[in-house]
């Protein structure tokens, strides 16, 4: 009697068991799905969504009318007008001959374009993709060389495209190289460092709404704190605002104030990260604190270094905290970028307007990624 | 003497003119960072007639400060509504940081650890019902009808259609993709988002802006954890797996742990960003669930940039977070990412 | 004798707002001023924290609408939001029905309100906006026809609002959406004491203006020992200079009264820009920059209302907000200085059919003042409450009740002398009135001068109504502002400015439709065809 109880239980207990055990291997074989569906599950739900309804506005025209509102179908009508109509010069900008060095860097860019092609489809691994990606990629950068050359030349305006590719390539070298340079100052273990690490974190902190207005106060040639300085160098009646460069300048300096802490803090773990050895064994060797920085460091920080260079990119292409605040896109529109462009079409409820220079930059971004990626990462990196 | 200065002391100690040199380097930098801070620290306790007629740097000497900002911003009109503000920052920022950063983890590990094929043929199916279930949702149909009819197409789809694309995508397709969502200019999906949100009745909630904040940074996290993980050695994991340890296990007990120098990097950086985020807040808040951010571009009305109370508005943002890093500055320092992993 | 009237007439009103009140928490006493110039005499008291609340229709016994909530949406104040928020509490212990004033940043309001509506989110039940954006809610039938509550409300006093904010701006196709809580127009302010010293008259024309500003230009004008400016006017793009430049056409483009309207050919919708007066009014405008501060083109109104009150310019063109900026002391140190005039205006005048401008006389120019067409400008219309169509009935009734309240002139009259409300006024008893304005700071000759140049500028006929058509944000904000401002800058010339606003213009209307452009433009100027 007892012993039927027992088995009665130790039956239950092994098919419990059992299941449990099933379970848990079922799980451990699904585990790769249970990381990786959640986050991909919460990304999908937030993107088709709109990517979906703000490619269907850039082909339509919003109207209000009685009862509501109508969006009608307009075919390309707002790419159109951005590329070709009323708002090129606005969006490419005015185009004329380039100049003679104008014509000088076009040429070489294109040349070199076709040389490294002609070596890719004449190499062992290319491939119908890989050619057709490699051709479309060597048009669309020639364009967009002949864009700034010509816009750039004397007697040229540049669009809000090409000041958008100025503010991400100009800001993104500097904050890269400051960034560097300040992570490589600070490893050094003096005492106080600590606490040059975290101010040198402040800036970016800081929310950029309130980091445009902040700029705008100190680039006040009136009220700002710089006026003695101003005044000093005997342009107390000029002001930057005037001058499309200066203008360009000021809203630079201040994307390169406050985001060089993103990369220094990313380069600064990479550098506090490396292996002690390598560099020893290296000074041992004989070699020379330049030598030991290229050979050494510089190779083991390449793969932080270009994910974080891709990151800040792609934020990079996004400005429009700084140009807005500090002159709206003035002088004239010398300071706009894509992004600034698209929101003063859409406060004025030109969602289709709005969503074609979207679309325009998504473009414009998804092609210089995937070249930075194609080019750069994977050979730095194996993932 | 001079020749004393400039020698290395050793091989890895600098020189006397090396240190000085950096010291100025760094002091310059830092001069650099801290003076706008400390014009808008100075900004929040001036008169207005002080702003308007030129810089003042020193209070008590150059002008007479006062507190009439401060006690707008806590005390007087607006504390009502910085209070509120404040409090669903404080709620919606490290909510969804974390939220970010246990699904981001999961997801970078799972990427860097397992290999997904997913077929283009499923993932075309998936995302056509999907956009089917959105735009029911959207027409008006309630989300529950919705959501399930999508599924059912979806099954269907893949059994006869999905089979036919054999092609299929590899990791880093994945993780291209999942950073590419960053690449759209907020502005073009926030009505979209607006209308969504609408819809599923969370709009001017606390919880649609944790949601939406999650979904806007998952990426970033994903990207940055990456990098790490693969620096673990793998065979920590495949010594807990001969010993009968469950994946959940080994990423729980072993692999998270050794990146707590990242994982805390990430996070502040998450944080950050959702903490001082506009644009999203602005267009899916209402009277209950605004944010800080909105508070500080609010100052700057018809009158113009009220300059001091946005001055105060921006150094009380900035203090907890500032705290936050002081405090999680070691961690930082030891390693976003790239870990020394020494046994 | 006096005193016994006084006494008789605080009584009488204690007791009708206890009767009113009912269970009050707090019995208010209140006592406040208002001057008539008139036989009536109804003198009461203000004192200034303790709040108002008087004339509003007693309702005896239980509040009518206890138990409702409003939400309104409106800008980021203090002002305009702060005095709804003040005034809120009196109302709910009159009424019973609860005031929620929420807030967003002033640049998101438009989209804000458009999208509540169109969405069908309706979270906010009445919204205080400037009625330029009214039409592009109206047309859609978002907002509620409020004609036949205002014509059955006797406490309002309609008819003491200026005919100019009653008839056009609070209107569109003959019915009323809106409530005036504010009147927006532009005027020129000027340095009394400098000008007075140097024997100018206040400016008439746009010719007298630049003189002036030549004059002052580079002088030390508070005493600071810094050279200052003769003109500050605001050319930020994408702030408010777009209605700046209008001041400049409008003068030589609208002479024979509001219903002429001057954007557009009221024929055919052709934009009113290649013309000799629009160059004209470009290039004018492009002077003022000689004699302005270096930066003049990254100002907006707030910063060249500081500059104002600081004492660094001798002219600048505002709303009426410099009035009462100038008299805080806070803000000021112009306090006795500042004076008003009516927008100046030209001797010539456009011929709209052939674009030329030919001399003011009185065919060309009715309505002209010692031979000069002056044509103030109503940029942006006034902040007014407008009701959403879609709330509840109840609520509506609260709402309109409360913006009522608000438009009253004993609340009304009051909120004007305060800069910080944010409120310019509107109502003739508010000019009519000048002890208000003493009490409030201003001295009786400066609020003569002030109240003066209003009277002047709203008993205009040829006063310009904003633009409302349809999406006009894009007409004024996107292109006109764009082009502008490239100009200014010295990317295109004139011509080219020209060009651009009319192509721009041009290619918006064609693609909203001609014919209901067309139609919507008619109904705002009112005109019937």
């Amino acid at each position: 009697m007892i012993a039927e109880h027992t088995s009665q239980e130790a039956r239950a207990f092994l098919v419990r068991k059992r299941l449990w055990q099933g379970f848990t291997s079922w799980a451990n074989r699904v585990a790769g799905n249970v990381f990786i569906w959640p986050t991909v599950l919460v990304v999908l739900f937030l993107s088709i969504f709109p990517l979906v309804i703000s490619l269907y506005l850039s082909l339509s025209h919003l109207k209000f009318v009685k009862g509501g509102f109508e969006i009608r179908f307009a075919g390309l009508a707002n790419y159109r007008k951005l590329l070709f109509g009323s708002e090129q010069e606005h969006f490419l900008g005015l185009i004329v001959n380039p100049s003679p060095t104008g014509w000088l860097v076009l040429l070489t860019v294109v040349a070199f374009l076709i040389w490294s092609l002609i070596g890719y489809l004449r190499s062992q691994h290319c491939s119908v993709g890989g050619a057709a990606g490699r051709i479309i990629a060597t048009l669309i950068v020639s364009l967009l060389t002949w864009l700034l050359v010509s816009t750039l030349s004397p007697g040229g305006r540049p669009g809000t495209v090409v000041v958008t590719i100025l503010y991400v390539f100009v800001g993104i070298a500097a904050q890269y190289l400051l960034g560097l340079g300040l992570a490589l100052l600070t490893t050094q273990r003096l005492p106080g460092s600590r606490f040059f690490r975290v101010v040198f974190l402040l800036p970016m902190m800081i929310t950029p709404v309130g980091v445009a207005y902040m700029f705008r106060m100190l680039t006040d040639t009136d009220k700002g704190p710089f006026r003695p300085i101003w005044q000093a160098l005997g342009l107390g009646l000029t002001s930057w605002v005037n001058d499309p460069w200066g203008a360009r300048a000021a809203v630079m300096i201040g994307d390169i104030w406050q985001w060089t802490p993103f990369m220094f803090i990313v380069l600064l773990a990479a550098l506090e990260s490396q292996s002690m050895e390598l560099i020893e064994a290296a000074l041992v060797d004989g070699a020379n604190r330049w030598q030991i920085f290229w050979h050494v460091t510089l190779p083991q920080i390449l793969p932080v270094s270009t994910t974080v260079i891709l990151i800040r990119m792609i934020e990079a292409f996004k400005i429009v905290d700084l140009p807005n605040v500090l002159t709206n896109g003035g002088p004239g529109t010398a300071t706009e970028s894509m992004t600034l462009q698209a929101f003063i079409t859409w406060r004025s409820l030109d969602l289709g307007g709005s969503a074609a220079i979207a679309y325009m930059l998504l473009f414009l971004v998804t092609f210089v990624g995937m070249a930075y990626v194609n080019l750069v990462r994977r050979r730095v990196t194996e993932v | 003497m001079i020749r004393y200065l400039f020698t290395r002391r050793s091989l890895t100690t600098p020189s006397y003119i090396e240190i000085a040199l950096t010291y100025l380097l760094l002091g310059l930098w830092a001069l650099v960072v801290l003076f706008p801070l400390y014009w808008v620290f100075t900004t929040s306790f001036k008169l207005p007639v002080d702003v308007n007629m030129g810089p003042f740097y020193l209070p008590g000497i150059d002008y007479k400060p006062s507190l009439h900002a401060w006690h707008y911003i806590l005390v007087g009109d607006l504390s009502r509504d910085t209070r509120r503000n404040f409090m669903n920052t404080v709620i919606v920022a490290p909510t969804s940081a974390s939220l970010a950063l246990l699904l981001g983890t999961a997801a970078a590990y799972g990427l860097t650890r397992f290999h997904y094929r997913p077929r283009l043929g499923a993932i075309l199916s998936f995302i056509v019902c999907m956009i089917i279930a959105i735009f029911a949702i959207t027409l008006g149909a309630p989300w529950q009808v919705a959501a399930g009819g999508a599924f059912i197409l979806f099954i269907v789809l893949l059994q006869t259609i999905g089979r036919r694309f054999k092609r299929s995508l590899e990791n880093r397709d994945i993780a291209f993709w999942l950073i590419s969502q960053r690449m759209l200019p907020p502005v073009a999906v926030v009505i979209p988002i607006y209308v969504l949100f609408q819809r599923l009745g969370l709009l001017d909630t606390r919880t649609a802006l944790i949601i939406t904040y999650l979904a806007v940074n998952l990426p970033i996290v994903v990207w940055l954890m990456r990098d790490y993980f693969s620096t673990i050695p793998l065979e920590l994991e495949e010594c807990a797996a001969i010993d009968g340890a469950s994946r959940y296990r080994t990423f729980w007990s072993i692999v998270l742990p050794l990146s707590k120098p990242g994982l805390v990097a990430t996070f502040l950086l998450v944080l950050v960003f959702s903490w001082n985020e506009y644009l999203l807040a602005l267009f899916l808040s209402g009277a209950r669930s605004q944010t800080l951010p909105l508070t500080v571009a609010a100052q700057n009305a018809t009158r113009g940039p009220q300059w001091w109370y946005m001055s105060v508005l921006i150094l009380i943002m900035i203090v907890p977070v500032i705290a936050m890093a002081i405090a999680l500055e070691r961690y930082i320092a030891r390693g976003l990412l790239i870990g020394a992993v020494k046994g | 004798m006096k005193s016994k009237v006084w006494l008789l007439v605080t009584w009488l009103v204690v007791i009708a707002l206890l009767s009113a009140c009912g269970p009050a928490p707090t019995p208010q006493v209140i006592k406040e001023t208002v001057v008539v110039t008139k036989e009536v005499e109804r003198e009461v008291v203000v004192t200034k924290e303790v709040e108002v609340a008087v004339e509003v229709t007693p309702t005896p016994g239980p509040k009518p609408f206890e138990g409702i909530e409003v939400n309104i949406l409106t800008f980021t104040g203090p002002q305009i939001a702060e005095p709804l928020q003040r005034r809120g509490p009196d109302f709910t212990a009159l009424t019973g029905a609860k005031i929620n004033v929420i807030v967003v940043p002033f640049n998101e309001l438009y989209q804000k309100i458009l999208t509540d509506m169109a969405t069908g989110t309706n979270s906010f039940d009445a919204f205080v906006f400037a009625p330029q954006w009214m039409v592009d809610y109206i047309v859609p039938g978002y907002l509620e026809d409020l004609t036949d509550r205002v014509k059955a409300d006797k406490a309002i006093e309609w008819e003491d609002i200026a005919p100019f904010f009653r008839d056009f701006s609070a209107t569109y196709g003959g019915r009323i959406y809106t409530i005036p809580l504010d009147g927006d127009f532009h005027m020129a302010y000027y340095r009394t004491d400098l000008l007075e010293q140097a024997g100018f008259e206040p400016p008439k024309t746009w010719d007298d203006y630049l003189k002036i500003a030549a004059y002052f230009h580079g002088k030390d004008l508070n005493g600071d020992g810094d050279p200052d400016y003769g003109s500050c006017i605001s050319k930020k793009r994408g702030a408010q200079a777009y209605w700046f430049i209008t001041d400049f056409a409008a003068s030589m483009i609208q002479s024979k009264g509001t219903s002429q309207g001057t954007f557009f050919n009221t024929k055919n919708m052709e934009p009113l820009v290649m013309n000799e007066a629009f160059k004209r009014a470009l290039e004018l405008y492009k002077e003022t920059t000689k004699y302005g501060p270096p930066d003049e083109l990254n100002l907006d109104v707030g910063d060249t209302r500081s500059l104002f009150t600081s004492g660094r310019c001798a002219l600048s063109i505002d709303w009426g907000d410099i009035g009462t900026l100038a008299i805080d002391p806070e803000t000021s140190v112009v306090q006795d200085k500042t004076g008003a005039v009516i927008t100046p205006g030209s001797t010539e005048v456009l011929d709209w059919e052939t674009g030329k401008l030919v001399p003011c006389d009185e065919k060309t120019c009715p309505y002209a003042i010692d031979g000069v067409n002056h044509a103030p400008f109503a940029a942006y219309g006034g902040w007014s409450g407008g009701i959403n169509a879609a709330a509840d009935p109840k609520v509506k009734d609260a709402a309109y009740a409360f913006f009522s309240y608000m438009c009253q002139p004993a609340q009304s009259n009051v909120d004007v002398t305060i800069g910080k409300t944010g409120f310019n006024p509107y109502r003739i008893s508010q000019f009519l009135n000048r002890q208000l304005w003493v009490k409030a700071g201003m001295s009786p000759a400066a609020a003569s001068n002030y109240l003066g140049a209003i009277e002047a500028s709203l008993a205009s006929p040829n006063m310009v109504l904003d633009l409302r058509i349809p999406q006009n944000q894009r007409y004024q904000g996107v292109v006109l502002d764009t082009a502008v401002s490239q100009y200014m800058a010295g990317e295109i010339t004139a011509e080219q400015c020209m060009k651009q606003i009319y192509d721009g213009w041009e290619e918006i209307t064609e693609e909203l439709g001609r014919q209901s452009q067309l139609e919507a433009y008619l109904n705002t100027l009112g005109v019937q065809k």
